[in-house]
């Protein structure tokens, strides 16, 4: 899951998988606006066919707030 | 399932916008987008798609909800950029606000006025745009929403919140139909052909003010894309088809007259549908032509004679039906109907045929519209319509089928009369030269935007500059209409000549329709702008030839007039004699 979660970002931010960590977020990430942020939810919830309620969405700040809360779905 | 070429991913066209390199395409067009929202990602997607049509695409983009101000303000980022074309793009919230989600706060006539009202802001709004700017408006008119808080009621009350959107609706639409610069995008239409439930989500409009989910905006993006095209002329003006399993389902050859289907049972129907689709585009304007393998004797009996066949032998401008390459065919096709490869649109159920065509002539749109799913011809056709949008549909589209008919008939007389001069002699050309007015100035523009083959300058014109032209002094815009035994062609000559001074004139633009190529009748409109020199005591006129990859009918022109090239311009000396066309009446 890991894998294809990076695979998304690095797409989806344009930047290298290597250079993603759980700690990346929108101060590490230059492209990692609200916006992007918002395309990012888009093609997660696409790709593992999950559903984040809009509180959710706004609690994750970081690419391991994304990993906790798919891990929490997929259970 | 919607049937639609699937859209790519919004995320896909953001990447491919940042690796969009500056080509230096011959299209050029400058883009503002005037949001009352947000609509992130459409920007990208656009230039994404010109890329892909080798348009060369540079945008502007309003600040978020910015577009009162930017129109209002003479000063303002967006006249600075001085669009060619601007979207504004805005929905029933920016007009509406909290009434659209409690409209029977209102009394019936104070619904009224405040639709009232708000059309007379729209409407002045979007005029301001084009009057300080040199750029086309496209608007986007309102969805309708499906809910309304009176629920059953709502299509029994007066001037209910739907009427209030729809009558919105109408009065801009009546408000901005004549003025040419300005066209309505039918958003509510986009929104009932996706659903209003997929358009539109509440996380994303919540989230981030998003009221076009992002998996709509390259779709949005791609009906957009025809007006871009047809701002720039870049226009498709014919269908090829294929017959067996194409126009009807069977093949002649096996299942015989008799055995293939059309009409009567379910298949039939299908193939039905979709020739009448192509018929209602045919009497607009779009060529259809036949490219097949068949016995000809086989194929043109059912189209003479099958009685459910909606598309009938006169609605074809040009036939192929033999045992030939295909990719011959369509280049026998572009040259018997004059027109580029990259105007024509092939269809064919066979995905040989399409890759062969498609890898041998990119430059023509080649669609596969595979037998087992023939229920689904006609929604793919209505979704490739952007392809033929043009910005008016002038009566010379409307009777250009007629016109390619008598062209026919002009190709079978010149073979009669084997000899070239006597068949000029015989066709009694007559052309009539007139200057720009009302009727013509249409016309005039749209040749300058289509015309590629017979044309010097290759210079492109909106309608307002054409206009423009018409209203200076300093200038002479005229057209030819040209008429003969068989038929009127229509107007299908244009020029635009500046008076430099009192002894030199330059012809900015000469251009003929490919209609009426290799007739004589350049000849006579230049002869006719030569005597007008004359006797307005011009010593000179002159002219350039600008080569483009397409112009190169045009390339002799000046020279076998009797013009000499002097530095880039080929100069005419007005006192020098020159022969006029003798097989012609000029009026």
């Amino acid at each position: 899951m890991t894998k294809t979660l990076f695979e998304i970002i690095s797409r989806v931010m344009n930047i290298p998988t290597e250079k993603i960590s759980d700690s990346s977020g929108p101060d590490s990430i230059p492209e990692w606006d609200s916006f992007n942020m918002f395309v990012l939810l888009d093609e997660i919830e696409k790709e593992f066919d999950v559903k984040f309620s809009l509180e959710e969405t706004l609690e994750i700040k970081t690419v391991g707030d994304f990993r906790k809360k798919l891990e929490g779905k997929n259970k | 399932m919607m049937i639609m070429p699937d859209e790519e991913k919004l995320s896909s066209y953001l990447n491919k916008s940042k690796l969009i390199s500056n080509a230096n395409y011959e299209k050029k067009i400058r883009m503002a987008i005037l949001g009352g929202f947000t609509l992130n990602g459409l920007e990208e997607t656009m230039r994404v798609k010109c890329d892909e049509k080798k348009i060369q695409c540079t945008t502007y983009v309003s600040g978020y909800n910015q577009y009162n101000q930017e129109i209002l303000d003479e000063k303002s980022q967006l006249y600075k950029f001085s669009p060619d074309i601007a979207f504004l793009i805005i929905d029933s919230r920016n007009i509406f606000g909290e009434l659209l989600l409690n409209p029977y706060s209102l009394s019936v006539e104070e619904r009224k006025q405040f639709v009232q009202n708000k059309s007379d802001e729209i409407i002045n709004l979007v005029k301001t745009l084009v009057k300080k700017s040199n750029s086309k408006l496209i608007l986007s008119n309102f969805s309708i929403p499906s809910y309304s808080p009176i629920g059953i009621n709502e299509t029994k009350e007066e001037f209910g919140l739907h009427d209030m959107v729809r009558n919105l609706n109408q009065n801009i639409k009546i408000g901005l139909r004549s003025e040419p610069e300005i066209f309505i995008y039918d958003l509510n239409s986009f929104v009932s052909k996706f659903g209003e439930n997929n358009v539109f989500n509440y996380k994303q409009f919540f989230y981030g003010d998003i009221r076009i989910s992002l998996d709509y905006i390259p779709y949005l993006a791609e009906e957009l894309m025809g007006y871009v095209t047809a701002v720039l002329g870049l226009i498709k003006k014919c269908i090829v088809l294929d017959l067996d399993n194409t126009l009807w389902g069977g093949i002649v050859g096996e299942d015989g007259f008799e055995g293939i289907k059309l009409g009567n049972d379910p298949i039939g129907r299908a193939y039905a549908e979709f020739q009448y689709n192509l018929l209602a585009l045919n009497q607009r304007g779009i060529l259809l032509a036949i490219n097949s393998k068949n016995n000809f004797d086989d194929a043109i009996q059912i189209i003479k004679e099958h009685p459910n066949m909606i598309l009938k032998e006169d609605n074809f401008a040009c036939v192929r039906i033999n045992w030939n390459d295909k990719v011959g065919n369509m280049k026998e096709i572009s040259d018997e109907l004059n027109i580029g490869l990259d105007s024509m649109v092939f269809v064919d159920d066979d995905p040989v045929n399409i890759e062969y065509v498609r890898s041998n002539i990119p430059e023509v749109v080649s669609i596969q519209m595979p037998a087992d799913n023939c229920h689904n011809n006609s929604s793919h056709l209505k979704s490739i319509a952007s392809l033929f949008h043009v910005l008016k549909i002038t009566d010379e589209d409307k009777a250009r089928n007629k016109m390619y008919l008598e062209q026919k008939k002009r190709t079978e007389f010149k073979t009669q009369v084997g000899n070239l001069e006597d068949f000029l002699k015989q066709l009694n050309i007559s052309v009539s030269i007139k200057i720009a007015d009302d009727f013509t100035i249409p016309r005039i523009s749209q040749l300058t935007l289509k015309t590629n083959q017979f044309n010097l300058t290759t210079r492109r014109y909106q309608e307002a500059d054409i206009r423009k032209f018409s209203q200076d002094s300093k200038k002479i815009v005229g057209c030819a209409q040209i008429i003969d035994k068989f038929g009127d062609n229509g107007i299908t000559g244009a020029y635009i000549v500046n008076k430099d001074n009192e002894q030199q004139w330059t012809i900015d633009t000469f251009l003929l329709s490919c209609r009426v190529i290799g007739r004589g009748v350049e000849y006579g409109i230049l002869s006719h702008i030569i005597e007008k020199a004359r006797r307005d005591g011009i010593s000179q006129v002159r002219g350039e030839y600008i080569k483009t990859e397409k112009n190169q009918p045009a390339e002799n022109f000046f020279v076998d007039f009797g013009f000499k090239k002097e530095g880039g311009f080929w100069i005419f000396n007005t006192k020098d004699q020159f022969k006029k066309p003798e097989h012609l009446v000029i009026s």
